[in-house]
């Protein structure tokens, strides 16, 4: 049950409150997005909560990067071994890559562009926007949180800082995936070597394959839940403003 | 008797309302102000091209990640493996980024005054007889009024 229906004379809307998640238009940077699809392609589309091609961006990356074990010859390539990264590259699968890699970028930069005037038009407009949503599976509401809280919880887990702030989609799908590159990659058996003070032991267990999708993992991660705390924030604030704006401002000063 | 108070957003104005019409305060007795942030103002002009209040973090979170890949891969032929340097290059990288917004921040928003502190952002005036003023009074510090007055 929603506490809103729209009435079809709005031409537009800043935000929506769903059950599974709340899905926002705000000002963002077009290089910061577009870069974010460099580092991994699907991450510049999920910030602007396009979260279908997302997704399938992403595992598209996922898919054609380890057949291709691209990861694993940008390794070789940043420690200078440039034989072996030759060597490790699939041709059958590396030139696959490169078109949908930039069209990533590309399309996601075009689309910021697009949605930072949708933005400013639907701000301008200020229509009203369901906050409230109760449903059998779910409840989510517009609420002011904490952005270091979803920092932090991110670092922990990639995920977490978007369950905090009501993202079931993008958490279930980021702790999803780090729990594969985190297998594969053998990553926490390296950490339990480096506690028992065997750094070479470290190193070899290590899959450079699988274990280069993890830092760009964590890093969106945090940006996401950090930029989409604020933004709730300010969502919140401007609705509440209007709200009393239109139901209590009747009575006037008397001096 | 009128009395003034502020708060910040939050769901405790609301709570604080519905508590006064609970008492029997009536809508129009009541008085609700909320403020324009100078800075929050400000940043709806701004370019198509920035995001806004965050971007001290952007660079950061951009570079921390960009540095962490590298990082990562010169550790395969370093002596502390890929794990301590990905963490390496992920502060290296998060610090300089924020470095870098930092003084770009100082040097081109030198003159803008930073509010420090909790701010007010919300005046609710309530308008009521004598008897319950007390009883307004209460209702508004439970729920976290800034400041209280009566005129």
């Amino acid at each position: 049950m929603d506490n809103f229906h729209p009435t079809n004379k709005e031409r537009r809307f800043k935000a929506y409150l769903g059950p599974l998640g709340t899905t926002q238009l705000h000002l963002r940077n077009p290089y910061v997005v577009a870069w974010w699809s460099a580092a991994f392609p699907g991450f510049g589309h999920l910030l602007l909560s396009k979260y279908i091609r997302g997704f399938s961006l992403f595992i598209w990356e996922v898919f054609v990067n380890s057949m291709s074990n691209l990861n694993h010859a940008i390794v070789f390539s940043f420690i200078g071994n440039f034989e072996m990264a030759k060597e490790v590259l699939d041709p059958r699968w590396l030139l696959l890559y490169l078109p949908v890699y930039m069209f990533a970028i590309w399309d996601s930069y075009r689309t910021t562009m697009d949605i930072n005037k949708e933005f400013i038009l639907a701000e301008r407009e200020n229509a009203e926007i369901n906050t409230y949503s109760i449903t059998s599976m779910e409840i989510n509401y517009l609420d002011k949180r904490r952005p270091i809280m979803a920092v932090l919880w991110s670092l922990m887990t990639p995920g977490l800082g978007q369950l905090y702030i009501h993202r079931i989609f993008t958490a279930i799908f980021t702790m999803g995936f780090m729990i594969v590159f985190v297998y594969f990659s053998n990553a926490l058996v390296a950490v339990h070597w480096i506690f028992l003070g065997d750094l070479n032991e470290a190193k070899e267990v290590i899959d450079p394959q699988w274990f280069l999708f993890i830092p760009s993992n964590i890093g969106f991660a945090v940006y996401d839940s950090y930029t989409n705390t604020v933004e709730n924030n300010k969502l919140y604030e401007s609705e509440q403003r209007k709200f009393l704006r239109k139901n209590y401002q009747h009575y006037h000063v008397k001096l | 008797m009128q009395i003034f108070s502020s708060f910040e957003h939050s769901s405790y104005i609301e709570l604080a309302i519905t508590a006064l019409e609970q008492i029997g305060i009536e809508k129009e007795n009541i008085l609700a102000v909320p403020l324009y942030n100078r800075i929050e103002e400000r940043k709806l002009f701004d370019t198509l091209h920035r995001a806004d209040g965050v971007s001290l973090f952007d660079t950061g979170a951009a570079l921390g990640t960009a540095f962490s890949v590298i990082g990562t891969c010169f550790g395969f032929a370093l002596a502390w493996g890929p794990i301590i340097w990905g963490l390496i290059g992920a502060i290296i990288g998060f610090l300089l980024g924020f470095i870098i917004n930092y003084t770009f921040y100082k040097i081109t928003r030198n003159k803008q005054r930073a509010l420090k502190g909790k701010k007010s952002e919300v005046f609710l005036v309530i308008n009521c007889p004598q008897e319950i003023v007390e009883q307004v009074e209460k209702i508004l510090w439970e729920n976290f009024a800034l400041g209280v007055s009566k005129v």
